[in-house]
């Protein structure tokens, strides 16, 4: 089971399908939800000093409306400005592969493709989660 | 699993006697983390998850649903979007041909007027022309039976009259025309203005 969560995506009630399919796949106990990515990074910014609360794990939504920049941007933040330890990755409904790229460039582990039946995606990244976590496992995308 | 605690007997009892009296469950993750030696404990945790996990498939589906509204509340609202600007268009479309058939109808209208005026014009002037030629072709007549006879003089002096009041009623006519023509222009001009 992941320690704790971060999601950041801007869908309030994709937040509610989240922690939902996180409750039943017994993925995580700790989810803690976002919806500005200039939030999330106010956040890893402050938990550079104080480390007391940082997730293990961080999803972000690619297109963050009402934010300051996007998924991408905040990944690479989190991973250039922010010191890394986090396992990082993109939760998106696009499957654009120059997006797809880009994460890969900014440092994101996984690109999960948001759909109605995300509880598939979600098992088969439990799965994987321990090579993301000792960084042994290779960029993913989950799509089917 | 790592990290879990247990309740003391006494707590475990009130949690028991919650349900039985008054139906209230513990609902949530805290139920995965909490461990314990009683069977009926157990067994209220166990059908505690169940239940939570049970909410929990409802909600999910019903956040679901309403994600699938939205989307498709988003689709429609594009689809009015795209009608509107197609029936603006249209819209102006049909004023635009509205403008144009009203101009056609004004044009049609103003060579039907002035065919008609010169039409009256045309027969007019016949009917001066004809009453003219004749009434001058009964004075010649007369002049040449009998020149010197009072009557003729009579009807010399009443030819001389009708031909001054026909010339004097063609130029009326023609004026009169020429009046209806010019202010009919002054006011086509003025409307294409507007």
């Amino acid at each position: 089971m992941i320690k704790s969560i971060l999601l950041v995506d801007d869908e309030n009630l994709f937040h509610l399908v989240f922690e939902d399919a996180c409750s039943l796949l017994d993925i995580t106990l700790d989810l803690r939800s976002l919806t500005s990515s200039d939030e999330a990074a106010k956040l890893f910014s402050e938990w550079q000093t104080r480390p007391s609360g940082k997730p293990e794990c961080v999803f972000v939504d690619l297109n963050i409306v009402g934010s300051s920049f996007d998924g991408i941007e905040l990944i690479k933040k989190i991973n250039y400005e922010y010191g890394n330890g986090v396992v990082v990755g993109i939760i998106s409904s696009s499957a654009d592969k120059s997006e797809i790229e880009k994460s890969k460039l900014a440092g994101a582990q996984f690109w999960i493709v948001k759909s109605d039946d995300i509880e598939p995606r979600l098992e088969a990244f439990k799965k994987d989660y321990e090579g993301y976590k000792k960084r042994s496992a290779d960029f993913k995308v989950y799509k089917f | 699993m790592e990290g879990k605690f247990k309740f003391s007997k006494d707590t475990e009892a009130l949690f028991l006697d919650m349900f039985k009296e008054r139906g209230v469950k513990l609902e949530g993750n805290v139920l995965k983390i909490i461990d314990t030696d009683s069977e009926d404990f157990k067994e209220y945790i166990t059908s505690a998850i169940e239940a939570d996990s049970k909410t929990r498939k409802k909600r999910l589906e019903i956040t679901r649903q309403i994600q699938d509204q939205n989307k498709q509340l988003e689709r429609q609202a594009a689809e009015n979007d795209s009608l509107m600007v197609d029936l603006k268009k249209a819209f102006e479309q049909a004023e635009g041909a509205k403008l144009s058939a009203l101009n056609d109808l004004d044009l049609l209208q103003r060579k039907t007027q002035f065919e008609l005026i010169g039409d009256i014009v045309k027969v007019a002037l016949w009917i001066i022309m004809a009453v003219g030629i004749t009434t001058t072709i009964l004075y010649i007549v007369a002049l040449s039976v009998n020149g010197s006879s009072p009557d003729t003089t009579l009807i010399g002096n009443t030819w001389s009259n009708l031909l001054g009041i026909l010339l004097t009623n063609s130029f009326s006519i023609i004026g009169t025309i020429m009046g209806v023509k010019y202010a009919s222009e002054s006011n086509a001009k003025k409307q294409d203005k507007e």
